[in-house]
């Protein structure tokens, strides 16, 4: 017990503590999407609803990559977390396709 | 100091899931956080649907500045960084490292926060108000949601910093550090969606 004690005591970090290596990666991919829908808004000259497109693609990927790296979704023991927020996905998905495409017809 | 927190045990690899009360705490916020992508996207489809209505007042390709929502949005996805760097300083049991890193956070996220209050102010001024048109009144709402949750997250992580100063980082603290650099993870996830939502696709015409 107590050899077992110091064990742990001495190595702390053997745990696999993630280093902030992905996570700078992940904010440089953020800045990167990011950047890139800007940039196509304001170069504009493309067809709108192509730059629609593009842009949820870019907001989607971007989402992805933080929830993730940033809120851990990638790691162990996320299934709740996933079923959670993909029930509320469902359900804004429905919301949003209602107002954009019934609201006004 | 490493006397002390012998005595007391040391602190476990992830802290925050170190008792059934943290990891109960992360799985309620969770659930939390489902419910908060339905209110945002029931706002989101209300403005989606109430966009092109503006009545006398200005069209949102006029209004926007997209500049200062570039500016806003380089805060907000810098303090989401420094957020997870403050987690991962937790993780190493470094306080002052987790601390500094926190109030790194708040002072981006107050940056941000003062952004958009200006943002808003100038709108005003140029005849966008609260009433205007059913855009713009769902554009607020939206917006100043999302700005609420910023003010509401700047305040609870400034409490936490306090908490932590005073108490130190144990397996009651570090549930609730966890949980708001989530939060703040979350703000930063909605807010890409209203800069591409409403700035950008507003932008396109």
């Amino acid at each position: 017990m107590a050899s077992n004690h110091s064990a742990t005591e001495k190595s702390p970090k053997r745990h696999k503590v993630e280093g902030p290596k992905k996570h700078i990666i992940a904010f440089i991919f953020s800045v990167l999407l990011t950047f890139i829908a800007f940039a196509t808004v304001i170069s504009g000259e493309i067809n709108k609803d192509f730059i629609y497109i593009i842009l949820m693609g870019l907001a989607v990927l971007q989402v992805f990559v933080q929830m993730a790296f940033w809120m851990h979704m990638k790691d162990r023991g996320h299934t709740f977390a996933i079923m959670g927020i993909l029930t509320g996905v469902f359900i804004v998905f429905t919301c949003v396709i209602m107002a954009e495409y019934w609201a006004w017809w | 100091m490493s006397a002390h927190s012998h005595v007391e045990g040391q602190l476990p690899h992830e802290p925050e899931k170190a008792t059934l009360e943290g990891r109960n705490k992360v799985l309620g916020f969770w659930l939390f956080l489902g419910g908060e992508t339905v209110l945002f996207g029931t706002l989101f489809s209300a403005f989606l649907a109430l966009r092109h209505q503006v009545l006398d007042g200005p069209h949102a390709d006029e209004l926007f500045k997209l500049p200062i929502v570039a500016l806003a949005t380089a805060l907000l996805l810098t303090s989401s960084l420094t957020s997870v760097f403050a987690i991962h300083a937790m993780h190493v049991n470094k306080v002052k490292a987790l601390i500094s890193w926190l109030i790194v956070t708040v002072i981006l996220g107050a940056g941000f926060l003062g952004l958009e209050i200006y943002e808003f102010y100038h709108y005003v001024h140029e005849g966008h108000g609260f009433t205007t048109s059913a855009f713009s009144s769902s554009f607020y709402t939206l917006v100043g949601f999302h700005g609420a949750h910023v003010a509401f997250g700047i305040t609870w992580i400034t409490l936490l910093i306090l908490q932590l100063a005073r108490k130190g980082l144990t397996v009651v603290t570090a549930p609730k550090v966890y949980v708001a650099g989530m939060y703040w993870h979350f703000i930063d996830v909605v807010w890409v969606f209203i800069f591409t939502v409403v700035y950008l696709m507003g932008k396109v015409v």
